[in-house]
Formats: structure tokens, C-alpha cells, sequence
């Protein structure tokens, strides 16, 4: 008896597709039961998530006609009379295992590397394993691929580091002081990526937020939301002692915060750490600063290419992981043949996006 | 110096924390992640030695084998060694074996300076001061030792911070602030050791009454002294934190391990009498 996959996801199927196979939690024990009363599968999971409608089966039957079987019983469960073409896929041993693991390691995830879907996967194996759906093969190919899932995060680097610039901010943040709970922020000029930005750090417990903006009822509007205290424009280096992270954002046409400026500030601040955080352009902090001691600028493109660079380094452990995968699939199958029957519509190599 | 001497495998030891050493530049220049395997076994295997080496002096000798300068230095630096192969248990310390090895390399070469492994046949002083004098100096120089491998892993993260490098938030490191707080303390530890040593050392030689001022080694003991006192009131009295200090925790310990053998060699009470 072997493992077979049938499905949809966002590699092949649009929302629009995707939408009219995905199956309701409630419906799932139903659907499984029929299945086997079909006699097509043994043994079966289904797996349907905003991304992907998929059912894992073992099935004694040759793979083709298990697959034609499949596609079938997938269509009349939700009365759809179109054809199908490439949108379904098959997969057949051993492709079908590389995919269960891939799938719950998050590399098959439109995020590549997210971990949400391990949860799901492990949802959709527990309600199968509750009625009673599954067997020897899913039972040890799901346990298999729990344990690959948890090995791959923790020998890997497909999970690591922040994506997105406001995370980069914050990491810079923690890499500087060592704790952010009694760190002041000032937030100079309000826009999107700042407030993004002030509110990841508030949520690693940074203190107050200090807004500061040339209209000061957009300050004030945003302090509150913010928990702050919003300050004049014409203030805010008052404020400088006792802040720790600066985050700059305004549309200034010239530089808000320059060396001559900071000199003495950082002089009335005991030399402590500085992380200025410069997002707007044209530019807000002259970038002579950072060689003051203990200053850190960081302007929006450094924090992006931080960004690029992990996304790069995940990308770059694609190939780790599909050789760790490829190795444990191979001790899960040793004693099965993987059969030799070549697999029909099967798609080896998925596309990351 | 026979095949299998303790003395031959000291020498083995320090040559595989040499490689480490070597190895750890490469560790540096990759950033400091998990995969640090590799300078631990090596480590593991210098410490291996190391440890064989000091069982056998301690068994021939029959006692503790730190009575001569050789032995205490590498004394100290077999417990650094023994310090990090348990924190390297933990996968996320175990990077520390890039700043631990050419630490461990710089003390295993100056224990192998010439002249530091004297026999100490007759001693002149014995006793519970002269214990406690030796405990107060190489408790207070490991705390410069340890300052100064805070202060080298600082400078490593800070200029990486400065300059923008992406390995600066992916690595393993602690925060700089924490590293700043933990070089800064261990050196005003080390100096109240060091304070304790000279009032120790200061009453006990008028016990013995013994020439106390002239001596080089006294005289290099209270520069030492004097250059981390310096430290500390530039650090606390004008704030000249960061990278400034952390150079000088490195450069203070860098003339400790340079001169510490000269000056013992030109003293007449502390050249141990063959």
C-alpha cells in the first residue's frame, strides 16, 4: 500500500479555484468516511487551508487509476462539472512523502518558511486519527513528518530573522541594548512605516513614545493611539536625554538631525547608545553621524537590504533542506520499493515564490 | 624533554588551540552561527591534553601544580578551557570558541616563555598568606582575562552594528550594551581583587619584612593597578564608554600577558630559587 497526494494550491489553482474545493472543518470526518466507503483509500487526511486543498491516502489500487479515482470523488464532494487541467496535481511514491514533508516544513508556503502550517497540518492529522481514518502508512509518514518539520527549524536557518523593515528595526534594537523594556522611543514626523515601526517596538515592551510633528494635532492624535506624549516640533531635542531610539520620518527637505546638532546632545546624554532610524527620503539625519561613538544610523535602505539579505539566506537553505528531506523520506521508505510506475501529471519541482 | 612529558603535551594542547585560533578566523569572517562543531572538538582535544598534562605534573610533584609561574598560567588557562567546553554544551554559546581560543593560545604561549618553569625546590614563603596572595592575583588577572574576551566580542559587534553588516543582527552574539556591562564589571572585579592582592601582599611583607617598594615586580603591580584604575575613572567619571573602553579591557590585558613573565624574572622575591 502506498502514500498518494491529490490536490490544489497556490503553485497551481487560483483563489477563485481554490475557494470552491476548500472543505469545512465539520465536513471533514464525513468526506473521509465516504471516501474509504469508496474503496479507493485505506487510509486517509484531509488538508485544507486558505492556500491549498489537498488529500493524503494510502490506497491498495495501482497508482493510476487511484488518481483518476481521486480526482473524481474530489470533484462530485463539491459538484464541480468543469474540466480540470493542470490545477489538480498527483503525486506518487516517493514524491508524495518529499511533498507531506516540504509541506510541513513551510517550504511549499506562499511565506517561504512559515510556520502556521505546520499547525494546520497537524489539526487535519488529528481529526483524521480521531474518527479513526488512519492507519499504519499515514500514521507513521505524519509522525515522520512532524519530526522533520521540527528538525529542519531547529538545524536550519529557513526560520530565522524578520522579512519586513519594521522586524530589521526592531532585531537592530535588541542586537544595541539589552533589554528594550526601559528603552524611550521618539518617533519625529508620523507616517505609516514609523508608526509600523514604533509599534513593533512598543510590542517588545519598549516605554513611551515620544511623537513629534509640524502639525501638532496629527502628533497628538497618534501619542494617544500610541500611549505616548506628543512634544512641538520646535521641542524635541529637549526631550533628547533620555532617549534611546530615534526613529525619523518626516518630509523635511533638508536635515533634521546633523553632527553639530547631535555632538553636544549625545555629550548631555553621558555617550550612552543612539539608534537612529532614518526612513524618510529625501534623507532626515546627516549620515556624518554615524561616526560619532555610540551613534548607529541605519536609513531605509540599509534596514531593507538587512531584509533582503535573510530572505536571500532562506532562499539559500531551500537546497539544505531538500536534502535533509530527500534523506529522511529515504528512511521512511527503505523497506517499501518505491514504485516504479512513472507518476502521471506529477509536478517534481514546485516553484518558490 | 622525553616523549609523553606533561610538558610535550602542554605543548600539544596549545598547538590545537592554535588551530582553533586559526579556525576562528574563519568563524569570524562567516559571522557566528550554530555550526560551531568543529573549534569545540578542537578545544575538546587541547583540553584533553591540557588535562593530561597537569595530572602528570600534580602526580610527580605530589600536590597542586601552581607553584610556578608556568604552572598557575597554565592553570588559569585550563580552567577558561574547561569554563567554555561546559558552556559549549549549549549549542547557542557554543560560538564563544572563537574569542575563547586565541585567549587560550595567548596564555598557553606565554606559560612556554622561557624561564617561567622553574623548579621550586626551596620555597622561601609558605603558608596561608602566601595561599592567599597567589588566589587574589590569579583570580584578579582571570577577571581581566575574561574583561578582555567581553571587550574583543564588543568590538567584533560593534564595528558590525557601524558598518552595517548583515551578520551584525543574524549572529549569535549578545547585545553590545550587555557585553559592555559584562567587560565593565569583571574589570572593576579584577581591579578589587588586584586591590586586595597589594594589601595583602603589603602586610604580609612587613611580617616577613621584606624590601617592599623596590622590587620590579611590585613597582609593574601597582602600574597594572593604576592603568585599570584609569580605565575605571574614564569609564564612570567621563562616560567614555563603548569602544574606547573595550579597547582598553583588551589592550590592559594584551600588557598583563606581555609583561607579567619580564617583570617576574627581574624580581628577585618573587624568581623562585633553584
Amino acid at each position: 500500500m502506498g502514500l498518494v497526494v491529490i490536490g490544489l494550491s497556490h503553485h497551481t489553482a487560483q483563489v477563485t479555484l481554490r475557494e470552491r474545493f476548500a472543505v469545512a472543518e465539520a465536513r471533514v470526518p464525513e468526506i473521509l468516511q465516504s471516501l474509504r466507503n469508496s474503496g479507493v483509500a485505506h487510509e486517509a487526511v484531509i488538508l485544507s487551508t486558505c492556500n491549498r486543498v489537498e488529500i493524503y491516502a494510502a490506497t491498495a489500487l495501482d497508482q493510476r487509476t487511484a488518481f483518476t479515482k481521486l480526482q473524481e470523488f474530489l470533484a462530485s464532494v463539491h459538484d464541480y462539472r468543469d474540466p480540470l487541467h493542470d490545477e489538480i496535481y498527483t503525486l506518487g511514491e516517493p514524491q508524495s512523502v518529499h511533498h507531506l514533508f516540504k509541506v510541513a516544513c513551510g517550504l511549499d508556503s506562499m511565506v517561504l518558511g512559515e510556520t502556521e502550517i505546520l499547525g494546520q497540518l497537524k489539526k487535519a492529522y488529528e481529526i483524521s486519527l480521531q474518527h479513526s481514518h488512519t492507519g499504519a502508512v499515514l500514521n507513521k509518514a505524519f509522525q515522520k513528518a512532524f519530526n522533520v518539520a521540527k528538525y529542519i527549524r531547529t538545524e536550519t536557518n529557513i526560520q530565522r530573522g524578520s522579512v519586513s523593515v519594521g522586524s530589521v528595526a526592531v532585531e537592530l534594537a535588541e542586537k544595541i541594548f539589552s533589554a528594550l523594556d526601559d528603552r524611550h522611543v521618539m518617533v519625529i514626523g508620523a507616517g505609516d512605516t514609523s508608526e509600523k515601526t514604533a509599534r513593533a517596538l512598543l510590542s517588545r515592551g519598549a516605554k513611551s513614545i515620544i511623537v513629534s510633528n509640524r502639525s501638532h494635532d496629527r502628533a497628538v492624535a497618534l501619542a494617544q493611539e500610541l500611549g505616548g506624549r506628543a512634544v512641538h516640533f520646535e521641542e524635541w531635542a529637549d526631550e533628547f536625554e533620555k532617549i534611546d531610539i530615534v526613529i525619523s520620518s518626516t518630509s523635511a527637505p533638508h536635515y533634521v538631525l546633523d553632527r553639530t546638532k547631535l555632538e553636544p546632545l549625545m555629550h548631555r546624554r553621558k555617550n550612552r547608545a543612539l539608534l537612529l532610524i532614518d526612513i524618510a527620503v529625501p534623507r532626515d539625519i546627516e549620515p556624518e553621524v554615524n561616526f560619532l561613538e555610540n551613534v548607529y544610523l541605519y536609513n531605509i535602505d540599509d534596514l531593507q537590504a538587512i531584509a533582503d539579505d535573510y530572505l536571500k539566506q532562506r532562499k539559500d537553505e531551500i537546497a539544505r533542506c531538500e536534502a535533509i528531506i530527500a534523506e529522511k523520506a529515504q528512511t521512511l521508505l527503505g523497506p517499501r520499493r518505491p514504485s516504479a510506475e512513472p507518476t502521471p501529471r506529477a509536478r517534481p519541482a514546485f516553484g518558490h515564490e | 624533554m622525553s616523549i609523553g612529558s606533561d610538558k610535550l603535551n602542554f605543548i600539544v594542547a596549545v598547538t590545537l588551540y592554535g588551530v582553533s585560533a586559526i579556525y576562528s578566523i574563519f568563524v569570524f569572517r562567516k559571522g557566528f552561527r550554530q555550526d560551531n562543531r568543529v573549534n569545540y572538538c578542537l578545544l575538546l582535544g587541547g583540553f584533553l591534553f591540557h588535562t593530561t598534562a597537569m595530572f602528570q605534573r600534580g602526580f610527580s610533584l605530589n600536590r597542586c601544580p601552581i607553584h610556578n609561574l608556568y604552572e598557575a598560567t597554565a592553570f588559569i588557562g585550563w580552567t577558561m578551557a574547561a569554563a567554555y567546553l561546559c558552556l559549549g554544551l549549549w549549542s547557542r554559546l557554543r560560538f564563544l570558541g572563537a574569542f575563547a581560543s586565541p585567549v587560550l593560545l595567548a596564555i598557553g604561549i606565554f606559560a612556554l616563555m622561557p624561564g617561567l618553569d622553574a623548579k621550586s625546590g626551596t620555597m622561601v614563603f609558605s603558608g596561608g598568606w602566601l595561599s592567599l596572595h597567589v588566589a587574589l592575583f590569579v583570580l584578579a588577572y582571570a577577571a581581566f582575562g575574561l574583561s578582555c574576551v567581553a571587550g574583543l566580542m564588543y568590538l567584533t559587534q560593534e564595528h558590525d552594528l557601524k558598518f552595517h553588516k548583515f551578520r551584525a543582527v543574524f549572529s549569535l552574539m549578545p547585545p553590545i550594551q550587555r557585553l559592555e556591562l559584562v567587560s565593565g564589571r569583571l574589570l572593576v572585579a579584577g581591579f578589587i581583587l588586584l586591590t586586595g592582592g597589594l594589601i595583602v601582599s603589603a602586610i604580609w611583607a612587613r611580617k616577613v619584612s621584606v624590601a617592599f617598594v623596590v622590587d620590579p615586580k611590585i613597582v609593574w603591580s601597582l602600574f597594572v593597578w593604576a592603568l585599570y584604575l584609569a580605565l575605571i575613572v574614564m569609564r564612570w567619571k567621563f562616560s567614555q564608554g563603548g569602544r574606547r573602553f573595550a579597547w582598553g579591557a583588551v589592550f590592559g590585558f594584551l600588557f598583563v600577558l606581555l609583561t607579567f613573565w619580564g617583570s617576574s624574572l627581574l624580581s628577585p622575591i618573587h624568581k623562585p630559587t633553584p
